[in-house]
């Protein structure tokens, strides 16, 4: 490997050093309890997926680079200078990680594997190995926002779009606003209309203040491993609530742009943000506990599980309102075992989803995923992120499952009672 | 004392606890001078007071509940050595000073008769439980996660330990003599008692010194540093 390209790698681990990063790299005793943690180790019995093996690829350049003991005694710390056998496995190890977190819970140290991925990452984009996938994705949003003049009237016309299918579903007028300055809300949905219409029907029916951005929540260049690309990207909607002036930007139902916008943009931006973020599960739990739409707490009969999506449960602390929502409208409501910050991640974080060379593994880690729902019984899974939801409905097809699986708010859409969801507006 | 026990039971003493002290002071301020993430590394739920967020630190720090679900096993292998090494320990510091309220109570043969049965205890325990590891790591699943580095201290902590074991089982000699060499280190006149020096006994325990010693130069050097840093890392679960 060209000097050139270990001085960008190693340069890239530099700049990405920090003290946790630091104990992480030096503390780990490789027990290797975190195997049993990790849905992928569960399903493969493959070392190169075993979070502390993960973690050891990136420790054996640090060693090198970073540690006199290292540096004197190579062979000791098995500190190693990259070559492309180094980086070949680096790239499947770290890609392959949904970044989901459960090893960082079950680790007598705490130690948080999905960071240490998310810096492999980027050392990955140092040597050329980033994954180009994820990269096009990214740069495409950039395009986006660069371009903006030139997709304004599209993207405007869709929304209009969205408002005639409303009219003819619900007889109704319900408008998609945006650019609206002075909202209470800036809503930042995914592409496409299945996260906008379900949204815009509850706001309207709670008569709340909002406003439609017009960029989407993804984050590619989060999934990339590039936080430059990841703050440009979320810059978008940030920016856009800035100039608006709305209270709070509330991110749909989608696990890592809500982890973005939530836990990371302020240190990105290294600046307050003017406003709340929040996950738009917990203001339409509010919006039923304060009365301001109605549901039918019987309006879902079949039974309903819920699964817990690992950026916005174990790494957002989102566990309640979900539940709350959910029983508030499905009286058959059964949990899955286990849950909350416990919960197996389904195997489609990451980005994962959209890496075709991992699609075999991708299914084989999801067989836990798939015990926990068959245990339940249940024939509805209410799941509140789109790429698990997108990797669940592939377990759903491949394990015959027979379930349905629906965004939590298209549920409340099923159980909201006509004409009674403002009362007294009607 | 000859050389080799002036290297390993004397000087060797004083370089292993210096290099110790020195070493973990050094990682602590490496660790400390680096900036903190300066993004919210927390899992949820995570405690609301400094208080509980200080109750949950130690409790994940000391008893890790949640590996115990994913690990037991090991975990209780690992809870074992960790809590034999501190008795193994706090017995080790009635060289440095008589524990005299539990003399007072035991009498002077009810403490040695104590010494005896919870040192030959610990010692066992660690013998086991070490063993144990390098079996795990040898024969395995994870031999391919272990390094160099965690057969070394593994070989290092088994020297301490069968070293240690045969001077409680084998060695013959009491607390008195061993507190009189200590004393003598404590002076900066490291020397043997007679009763030491004429002892074959002084071979295994300028092995187990020598063990010790190179543990204690190597010990800010490797992963056992998560002895202090497991606090750290521990506190980032829980923090804001």
């Amino acid at each position: 490997m060209e000097k050139q390209t270990i001085d960008s790698m190693v340069g890239v681990l530099d700049a990405r050093m920090n003290r946790q990063l630091k104990q992480y790299m030096d503390i780990c005793v490789r027990c290797a309890i975190c195997k049993d943690a990790c849905h992928q180790y569960a399903g493969t019995h493959d070392m190169r997926y075993l979070p502390a093996r993960r973690a050891e690829l990136l420790r054996e350049i640090y060693r090198r680079y970073f540690t006199k003991s290292g540096q004197f005694l190579p062979a000791l710390y098995e500190a190693r200078e990259p070559d492309e056998n180094l980086i070949d496995e680096l790239y499947e190890s770290t890609y392959a990680c949904t970044g989901c977190r459960r090893c960082m819970y079950y680790c007598p140290f705490s130690i948080d594997t999905g960071w240490i991925t998310a810096v492999s990452k980027g050392v990955l984009i140092a040597a050329g190995r980033g994954n180009e996938m994820l990269g096009q994705l990214a740069d495409a949003a950039l395009f986006k926002s660069d371009n903006m003049d030139m997709f304004r009237d599209i993207i405007v016309d869709g929304f209009k779009g969205i408002e005639t299918e409303l009219r003819e579903e619900t007889g109704r007028d319900i408008a998609i606003p945006v650019d609206v300055a002075g909202a209470d809300i800036l809503y930042v949905a995914l592409a496409g209309s299945h996260s906008i219409k379900p949204a815009a029907m509850i706001f309207d029916a709670a008569g709340a203040s909002w406003t439609l951005s017009m960029f989407e929540a993804a984050n590619y260049g989060f999934f990339f491993g590039d936080p430059a690309k990841a703050k440009l990207i979320a810059d978008r909607f940030m920016n856009e609530a800035k100039r608006l002036g709305v209270k709070e930007v509330v991110i749909t139902e989608c696990g890592h742009a809500y982890r973005v916008a939530e836990m990371f943009y302020e240190a990105w931006a290294k600046e307050k943000m003017p406003f709340k973020v929040r996950h738009i599960l917990e203001v339409i739990d509010e919006y039923i506990k304060d009365g301001r739409i109605t549901v039918d707490p019987k309006a879902i009969r079949e039974r309903v599980t819920y699964h817990d999506p690992c950026q916005i449960g174990r790494n957002g602390g989102i566990y309640e309102q979900p539940r709350d929502i959910v029983t508030a409208i499905a009286p058959d409501f059964v949990d899955m075992t286990p849950n909350r910050e416990k919960q197996w991640c389904c195997g489609g974080g990451g980005g994962i989803v959209a890496m075709e060379e991992f699609n075999v593994m991708r299914l084989k880690s999801g067989g836990k995923k798939v015990e926990q729902i068959k245990a339940t019984g249940a024939t509805v899974l209410a799941c509140p992120c789109e790429n698990c939801r997108l990797q669940i409905a592939e377990l759903n097809e491949v394990h015959d499952l027979r379930l349905r699986i629906v965004p939590v708010m298209e549920l409340v859409v099923e159980a909201m009672v006509p004409n009674g969801a403002r009362p007294g507006a009607q | 004392m000859d050389w080799f026990s002036y290297l390993t039971s004397g000087i060797g003493v004083y370089v292993g606890l210096a290099v110790f002290t020195g070493g973990m002071a050094w990682r602590v301020y490496d660790w400390a001078r680096t900036p903190k993430s300066p993004v919210r590394l927390a899992l949820y739920p995570k405690p609301e007071t400094p208080l509980a967020r200080l109750g949950k630190l130690l409790k994940d720090t000391l008893v890790a509940p949640q590996s115990w679900e994913t690990a037991g096993t090991l975990m209780a292998f690992a809870m074992a050595f960790h809590l034999a090494a501190l008795a193994a320990f706090v017995g080790h510091l009635r060289l440095v000073h008589e524990f005299t309220p539990l003399v007072n109570l035991l009498g002077i043969e009810g403490m040695n008769a104590f010494a005896g049965w919870s040192g030959g205890a610990a010692g066992i325990i660690m013998l086991v439980t070490v063993l144990y590891w390098i079996g795990r790591r040898t024969y395995g699943a994870y031999r391919n996660l272990s390094t160099p580095e965690d057969y070394l201290l593994l070989a290092l902590l088994l020297g301490i330990v069968v070293m240690g074991d045969h001077l409680r089982f084998v060695g013959g000699l009491h607390a008195a003599t061993y507190q009189a060499w200590f004393a003598s280190l404590m002076a900066f006149k490291p020397a043997f008692p007679t009763e030491l020096a004429s002892s074959t006994t002084r071979y295994a325990l300028d092995w187990h010194m020598l063990f010790v010693d190179a543990f204690l130069i190597y010990f800010p050097f490797s992963k056992l540093t998560h002895a202090i840093g497991a606090f750290a890392t521990n506190l980032v679960r829980s923090s804001e």
